[in-house]
Order: structure tokens, then C-alpha cells, then sequence
């Protein structure tokens, strides 16, 4: 039960009190006000770290003509500069293909990094303990290093332009995904499966009947991450699609422009906004897959 | 269940070569998902790419001009490319150790037991959910010239409004970017923290040892591993900056890629350049054969310091071999 131990999840330790070491004769004092310093400083990084949300909301609602005042909060708060942000570009379609694309790579992604995973975790044959190295070697390998050469393989058979590269990266698993499961999976008894086994059930059947569904907390992490990766990516959206086809990412990034060029701040500050909101909405909800999934990456020497 | 426990270590030694194939059979049927797309969406690719950069290739011709390894002589000697690794290696120098630094520094603080710990976690981890392409743009909004807070900020001070989307202060900015999202550490080092054993640490104030002594010989040798791992991560992660990078720069629109600061011309965006501005698709697949060697040996590293530990952390079936 390695993902739930109390001890690897930072969530579960932080709720459940720990009893805390105590010397005799502590000197207690000092060590609250200690803590008292520590709060400090946390306060000040916490403040420091989201003072740029809230010049972002500022920018946002700034109207055109105040842009590069020299004041901290405009005369009025325009809220028209949202909607304005929402016609300057397409922005229901680019939204609309962001949702699409990530959802169809998040759910691929899951169910077949859960399908491999499940492989490495409960089957035997000859290579395993090799390719299991190569997961981990791929894990290492960051994707833009292939995203240029693919680019160029793909476009030579027509699949630049559609949506079919995050088919074929989705059906693949992500090695970080894949290892993520192989763990979740290793971790549980072998009664599990030789039951089973004996009332005649097959492969595909134990895994679909009696892995999967137990797997469900990763389910989410995994189609978390994967959602995330798409509607933040901007390279290979940038390089394999069009602008009638593309993403939100890319829409935001280069659509709030003047005529000579020069970005509109008021209403790229909108448009980010808008980009981020569900992000942030989406962590916010799913705090506890977030963490599962990067306290694990590694953990335990 | 119970019922089959005890006759379950009977079947499996049993099972012939016939069934030792089907098994074989299965555990390739499982895996193939994942078998068939990295041979075909990373292996061929990166082997595309080194074909590539034995060549002359502009992307336009029907054939592919063999030079040999000339590619790579000049990514080791072109000045273009030594400058965009030096740039590299700098950002480096400066963002990992901060990030490792602080995050565990952070971490340490957040460890101790306080009210409203879980909010400030909360709000010192937001900014590692941001997008790269928007953290890009809030920063941009930022830092720019004539309405960028960063500007009015100085004013403060009396000092004069600075250009930091151009010139060598761009450089800065991306800086600032990247270590926006220094808590995606932080969580690591938390969970890190839970694993150091509760009784050396108590052991260790008995005898007397102050919290940095007893964090310096108690704390660090424990999450030592987990940290080296980290170090490795991030300065991979730093070693491709590429979205902040060309998102800085104070032109956005569809050109972004022509107005690159030089400040800004890592070695990811050199890459970007070599392919897609000058069409030497060969000299542009060196770089990345390069740097796929430099990831490669830098992975290989961390296995030969640590060991598989690291990654097979929490399987039971592997905790036995030592």
C-alpha cells in the first residue's frame, strides 16, 4: 500500500498530528518562537509568490487608456475587458480544442499507462527488468528533444495539422504515468490475481475486473497530469497545428497584438486569466492527485 | 480468500515452458502500448535525428548530402552555439541551486508544525500549476517598460524605468520565471522530510545537537538521495528552457520567433533557430543528438550514484534483493 502509506504522503501526514519528539526540559519557548519566525517567512514567500496573480487581475480590468500610468489600481475596474478579451480572439473554439485534445490525451494516456503498467507490475518475461530500464531512461528524456524530428517525420506523411500525433502520443503512455501504476500495482497482494486465476478468469479480465477498478485514486492523478500537459503545452501545438485547429495556449500567446505588433497588456492580461482559471480551479479541486503525483516521482532511497 | 492462501505457493513453480511462454506472450501483449509508440514516437525520431545530422540536409532537397560529422565539430566551435550553451550552463548555474536550496528550505519551514500551514502550502505551491506559456505572459505584463509593475516598483526608489524585455535584462526576467515555480519542489522535499527517521532525530537532540546540527547530520544524509535525484530533474528541466524564453519578448504576435532577445538565445532556441530559421536541419539535429547524449549520460549518472533505489522506492518484491 506504498501510495497510501501515511508516511510517503505528505497530504495524510500534515491532517494526522504526529506525536512531536519532546527533549526534557525543551525549551519550548524558543522553539515557538522559532516557529514564529518560520511563519514569518513563509508569509512573506507566500505573499511574494502570488503578488503576480493579483497584478495579473489588476492588468486584466485595467480600461485601454490607463495602461502605463503610473499608479497601482486604475480609476474604475473595466469588467468589459473580459468579454472584450473574449471576442479579440476565437476564444470558445481555441477553448473548445483545448478541452478536446486534452481530454482525449488524458484519457488515452490513463487507460493505456495503466494497461502497460499493470504489465510491468505482474508479469513475467524474458527483458522485463531491461525495457523497465528503458521506462526509466525515457522518463529522463525531455520531449522536445523528439518533438522537432517527429515533426518533421509527421509532416512527411500529411499528420501535421490534425489532432491524430496526440492519438498516437496518448495510446503510447507516459513513462512517468506508466511507472506511477507498475508501483500502485506491485504493492498489492498476489491472492489477488491467483483467485481468479482459478475461477478461470483471463488476463484481460483480471486486470479490467480487478486491477482497474482498484486503481481509481491513480485514475485521476493520471488524467490530472495528462489534461494539465496538453492544455499548457504550447510547442507542439505551435508546431503540429494550424490556426484554425489549434489551442487555447497558443491563442493566448499570440493573438492579443495591435496592429504593429505590440501586445495589448489589458487584454493579454484577460486572456491569461481566463487560461488560468480553470488550471488553478482544477488544482485547487484535485490537490490531493497533484500531490500523489509529484511526492512519488523518486521517492524513498 | 483466506482459502487460497495456503495453496498458493504450489501453482506457480509449477508451470511448464508452454505456460512460461503464454505468460511471456501476455506480459508483451500488456506492455505493447507502451513498446510499439516509444520505438516508433521516440526511438525512430531520435534516430532520425542522428541520421540528420550526419547531413547536409535543408529540408527542401529530395536527398540528404552527407558531411560526416562536420555538424558536430562546429556545434563544439561555432560561436553561435558556444555562446547559446554558455547562456545555458549560466541559467543553470544560477536556477538550480536556488530552486534545490530553496524548495528544501521552504519545505523545512513548512514542516514545522503551525496554524494556516496548509493555506500557505497551498498558495506557495500555485504558482508551480501555471502553464510555462502563462507564467510567460504574467511576467511579460510585469515587466514591461512603460506599464510593467516592476517598473513602478523603482519608482519608488527614484530610480529610472529599466527596458527589461530587452537587451541583457531579459535574461533577468526569464530568470525570474523560472524560479516562479519553485514550489513543484517543495511537495518532493516535504514527503522527503516524512522518511528521515523520528528516533536519530530525537536521538540527536538528546545529545544535545541544535536544529541546524542536527539538520546538517541528521536531516541531509537521509533525504540525501532524493536531493541528488532532484538536482538531476531540474537541471534537465533548466537545460531546455524554450517557452519562456521566446514568450518574453515585448513583440508577441504569430512573429514571436524573430524577436528573440540575444539575451534570451538559449541553447533550446538555437536549436529552434538552426531548423526553422536558416533550414540547416542537420546542423540543427547535432544540437539535439547533443544534448540527448548530455541527458543520457546525466541519467546514467544518477543510477550509477544511487542505484535503482531511487526509482523502485516502494515495490516489495524488489526491497528484498537489496
Amino acid at each position: 500500500m506504498a501510495l497510501h502509506d501515511v508516511r510517503t504522503d505528505p497530504e495524510t501526514t500534515t491532517r494526522t498530528p504526529r506525536p512531536a519528539p519532546r527533549p526534557p526540559a525543551a525549551p519550548i519557548r524558543r522553539r515557538r518562537e522559532r516557529n514564529r519566525i518560520a511563519f514569518a517567512i513563509l508569509v512573506l514567500v507566500a505573499l511574494l509568490v502570488t503578488a503576480p496573480f493579483v497584478e495579473l487581475l489588476i492588468s486584466a480590468l485595467t480600461p485601454g487608456s490607463e495602461i502605463g500610468a503610473d499608479r497601482w489600481l486604475p480609476s474604475m475596474f473595466r469588467w468589459a475587458n473580459i468579454s472584450d478579451a473574449i471576442d479579440y480572439i476565437p476564444y470558445w473554439d481555441l477553448t473548445r480544442n483545448s478541452v478536446f485534445l486534452a481530454t482525449l490525451s488524458g484519457v488515452l494516456t490513463t487507460f493505456s499507462s495503466a494497461i502497460t503498467g499493470y504489465g510491468f507490475a505482474r508479469m513475467r518475461g524474458p527483458g522485463k527488468k531491461f525495457l523497465f530500464g528503458v521506462l526509466i531512461m525515457t522518463m529522463m528524456v525531455p520531449p522536445i528533444v523528439t518533438l522537432i524530428p517527429t515533426y518533421l517525420l509527421f509532416s512527411r506523411y500529411g499528420l501535421v495539422g490534425t489532432y491524430l500525433p496526440w492519438v498516437f502520443w496518448g495510446a503510447a503512455g507516459t513513462p512517468y504515468t506508466i511507472f506511477l501504476y507498475r508501483q500502485f500495482f506491485s504493492s498489492m497482494p498476489k491472492e489477488l490475481e491467483e483467485a481468479a486465476i482459478i475461477d478461470g478468469a483471463g488476463r484481460i479480465r483480471i486486470f479490467v475486473q480487478i486491477f482497474l477498478p482498484l486503481s481509481r485514486p491513480l485514475l485521476v492523478t493520471a488524467f490530472v497530469l495528462a489534461f494539465n500537459a496538453v492544455w499548457g503545452d504550447f510547442v507542439a501545438p505551435d508546431l503540429f497545428l494550424n490556426s484554425s485547429n489549434t489551442t487555447l495556449a497558443v491563442g493566448v500567446s499570440s493573438g492579443y497584438t495591435n496592429q504593429a505588433g505590440y501586445p495589448l497588456y489589458n487584454l493579454l492580461a484577460s486572456g491569461a486569466m481566463l487560461y488560468v482559471i480553470p488550471v488553478v480551479l482544477l488544482f485547487l479541486f484535485a490537490q490531493r492527485s497533484y500531490v500523489r503525483g509529484f511526492a512519488n516521482s523518486g521517492l524513498k532511497g | 480468500m483466506s482459502t487460497f492462501q495456503i495453496a498458493s505457493p504450489a501453482p506457480r513453480r509449477r508451470g511448464g515452458r508452454a505456460r512460461r511462454i503464454r505468460g511471456a506472450l501476455a506480459f508483451y501483449g500488456f506492455i505493447s502500448p507502451w513498446l510499439i509508440g516509444t520505438l516508433l514516437l521516440t526511438a525512430f525520431p531520435v534516430g532520425y535525428a542522428v541520421y540528420m545530422s550526419f547531413t547536409d540536409w535543408n529540408g527542401m532537397t529530395s536527398f540528404m548530402p552527407w558531411v560526416g560529422l562536420s555538424n558536430y565539430q562546429q556545434v563544439f566551435t561555432s560561436g553561435d552555439t558556444l555562446s547559446a550553451l554558455s547562456k545555458t550552463l549560466i541559467l543553470c548555474a544560477i536556477v538550480v541551486p536556488i530552486t534545490i536550496a530553496g524548495s528544501l528550505f521552504l519545505a523545512v519551514l513548512l514542516n514545522k508544525r503551525m496554524r494556516g500551514r496548509t493555506i500557505l502550502r497551498t498558495l506557495i505551491y500555485l504558482p508551480a500549476v501555471v502553464p510555462p506559456v502563462a507564467s510567460a505572459l504574467i511576467w511579460k505584463v510585469i515587466f514591461d517598460k512603460n506599464s510593467g509593475a516592476a517598473n513602478r516598483i523603482l519608482a519608488i526608489f527614484h530610480v529610472d524605468p529599466l527596458d527589461w524585455l530587452n537587451g541583457q535584462l531579459a535574461f533577468v526576467v526569464m530568470i525570474v520565471v523560472l524560479l516562479w515555480g519553485v514550489g513543484a519542489g517543495i511537495i518532493i522535499n516535504l514527503a522527503a522530510l516524512q522518511t528521515v527517521p523520528a528516533e536519530q532525530l530525537e536521538a540527536a537532540k538528546m545529545d544535545g545537537a541544535n536544529a541546524f546540527r542536527s539538520f546538517r547530520h541528521v536531516t541531509l544524509p537521509a533525504i540525501s538521495p532524493i536531493l541528488l535525484f532532484q538536482t538531476v530533474l531540474v537541471t534537465i528541466t533548466t537545460l531546455q528552457t524554450f517557452v519562456p524564453a521566446i514568450l518574453l519578448s515585448p513583440i508577441a504576435g504569430s512573429n514571436v520567433y524573430t524577436n528573440i532577445p540575444p539575451a534570451n538565445d538559449v541553447y533550446m532556441v538555437d536549436v529552434y533557430e538552426q531548423y526553422f530559421d536558416y533550414s540547416r536541419y542537420g546542423m540543427g539535429s547535432a544540437m539535439l543528438v547533443v544534448f540527448f547524449a548530455v541527458i543520457l549520460l546525466m541519467t546514467g549518472l544518477i543510477f550509477k550514484f544511487l542505484g535503482r533505489s531511487v526509482f523502485y522506492a516502494v515495490d516489495p518484491s524488489e526491497s528484498g534483493k537489496g
